[in-house]
């Protein structure tokens, strides 16, 4: 006589939320790993935007004292935030670009022929670049804090910069995931990079606004790059303040929801087209 | 019986000359027709210099406000910036080319063809001149849209131009050798970043007397600025101690001349390298 094996009862019950979440946190481990396990791919997004600091501080230090530049002790300080920012947004690539990796090599389709929780598979990577994006902020700051770059805000300031960097990473992280989706191509990916790197010189994040005139202004004016390098800066120049902490937090908040919603939708799209 | 006589072909001098000159004339052909053909690979080449001359002259645009600098037009100081980077990377562009060929074994069909070893780096390079010559119209065509005024009349441009072909001349040898040497995409990383070290820590982005502290001691001892010093001689204001003159010239092509033959010598020695 043979025994009819059952499916245990409480399946349903268990697909819950606190599932999905160990998935999400399973899967952000392994993009975290990944990361440091290849550091050629990470080591140039935090290499670059210091030597860029150094040079800049060289290149444009007498340049703190022209009519609109904002008050600041070194041109260190002023481009802290931009620094922060470039970093971020070339850290956040690496990660939208192995989500591609995965969906070329088929990794993404065993994922999704396992009980894995859907959106877990976007959350776990963007988990991922969000830590990555704390921890290259935190560098940052403590790398060029010795070189002039104070924080006026002190360590409360530093953390709400940590935070902010993360909410960068994760609201360009997921904008580049969405292109990973659609087009499942890590190649494609690394093709917007000449975009972030246009954006990122047509806005504040090397200098103010205040000092530009006539169309490259107006530009910079309605580039969101620079209202996040802005964000940032305030916590910087500023000093701590109810204001500079929420601008520092709620642009890339803002920005971080729509980007979500636009890459679970390009999820959900490639799911029913599987 | 009658007997067959063979005649051994001599090659005279004038022969070699002739075949180096034919061989390389085919290379030019051929990366002329890969530009036409592959408008893709081309492309960065063309757009990065526009691109870098209309961003840095409106984020730096302050920068002609501060006391000594030398110009009042910032598309004046970046344009021969933006060209400079374009030929540089035009020239390791070439780098790029050559891993492609060594990989997919085109390189080895060179090798054992009856051509001479020099034609394989004169026609590719004498390629590149044509264009950088090209992305040089564009950028002078771009720059007087963006207000770009030369003040040296036409040895303003001459000036940028001979300065782009002698940076794209030291980017070529460089990419070449590095190419040789490492014969697949690792040297690519090494080109550009070696490059875009090279070119930074001069006065690209701006004039020695606006510089403080390390990069001031590193951009006077780089031979760089003194093809920079070149490049903008007819850019500058005609009262600036760097305005076009043979003082100011003169650095900049002793530059290029022995940054080039250092680059070609390592270049040639490297692909010795790979025939022994």
């Amino acid at each position: 006589m043979t025994g009819v094996a059952t499916a245990p009862a409480p399946l349903i019950a268990e697909h819950s939320a606190a599932v999905a979440f160990r998935q999400t946190i399973a899967l952000a481990k392994r993009s975290t790993l990944e990361l440091f396990r290849q550091p050629a791919l990470v080591v140039p997004s935090l290499i670059f935007p210091l030597f860029f600091s150094f040079l800049g501080n060289s290149s444009f230090g007498r340049t703190t004292s022209l009519p609109g530049f904002p008050k600041v002790n070194s041109y260190l300080q002023f481009q802290l935030a931009g620094t922060i920012t470039q970093g971020v947004l070339f850290g956040s690539v690496t990660g939208a670009a192995a989500l591609a990796t995965d969906i070329e090599n088929g990794f993404f389709y065993r994922l999704l022929a396992a009980p894995t929780a859907r959106t877990s598979i976007l959350f776990g990577r963007l988990a991922g670049s969000t830590l990555f994006g704390a921890l290259e902020t935190a560098v940052f700051v403590l790398v060029l804090l010795p070189f002039g770059a104070d924080v006026s805000a002190g360590l409360p300031g530093i953390i709400a910069m940590i935070i902010s960097g993360a909410l960068i990473a994760l609201a360009v992280g997921a904008l580049m995931s969405s292109v990973a989706l659609k087009t499942g191509s890590a190649e494609a990916v690394q093709g917007t990079f000449p975009l972030l790197f246009i954006l990122l010189f047509f806005s504040s994040a090397f200098f103010p606004r205040e000092t530009m005139s006539g169309t490259y202004k107006t530009i910079a004016g309605i580039n969101p790059i620079s209202h996040l390098v802005e964000g940032l800066r305030a916590l910087s120049l500023e000093g701590f303040s109810i204001s500079a902490t929420a601008r520092a937090i709620l642009v890339p908040l803002a920005i971080a929801v729509v980007a979500l919603f636009v890459a679970n939708r390009q999820l959900q799209k490639r799911l029913r087209a599987n | 019986m009658s007997t067959i006589a063979t005649r051994t072909p001599t090659l005279t001098t004038s022969d070699m000359h002739s075949t180096t000159a034919r061989s390389s004339w085919q290379l030019v052909k051929r990366g002329l027709i890969n530009t036409r053909r592959l408008p893709s690979a081309f492309f960065p080449a063309l757009a990065m210099p526009i691109f870098n001359m209309i961003s840095f002259s409106g984020t730096f645009f302050a920068l002609t406000k501060l006391p000594g600098f030398p110009t009042d037009r910032s598309v004046n100081w970046f344009m021969p910036l933006g060209l400079a980077m374009g030929s540089a990377f035009s020239g390791v562009g070439l780098g790029f080319s050559l891993i492609r060929d060594l990989e997919n074994g085109f390189f080895d069909r060179l090798r054992m063809s009856p051509t001479s070893r020099i034609s394989l780096i004169i026609g590719p390079v004498l390629a590149t001149w044509i264009r950088v010559t090209l992305v040089a119209v564009m950028v002078f065509v771009a720059g007087t849209l963006l207000g770009a005024r030369p003040t040296a009349g036409v040895m303003s441009y001459v000036c940028s131009w001979v300065a782009a072909i002698g940076i794209s001349t030291i980017g070529a040898g460089w990419g070449l050798a590095l190419a040789f040497r490492f014969q697949d995409m690792r040297g690519a990383a090494v080109m550009q970043l070696s490059i875009f070290l090279t070119m930074f820590l001069s006065t690209a982005q701006v004039p020695l007397n606006v510089m403080t502290g390390w990069l001031h001691t590193a951009a006077r001892i780089n031979p760089v600025t003194n093809i920079f010093r070149l490049a903008r001689a007819g850019w500058v204001n005609a009262n600036d101690a760097d305005y076009l003159s043979w003082q100011n010239a003169y650095g900049g092509l002793i530059a290029i001349f022995v940054l080039s033959t250092l680059a070609f010598v390592f270049a040639l020695r490297s692909l010795q390298k790979i025939d022994n």
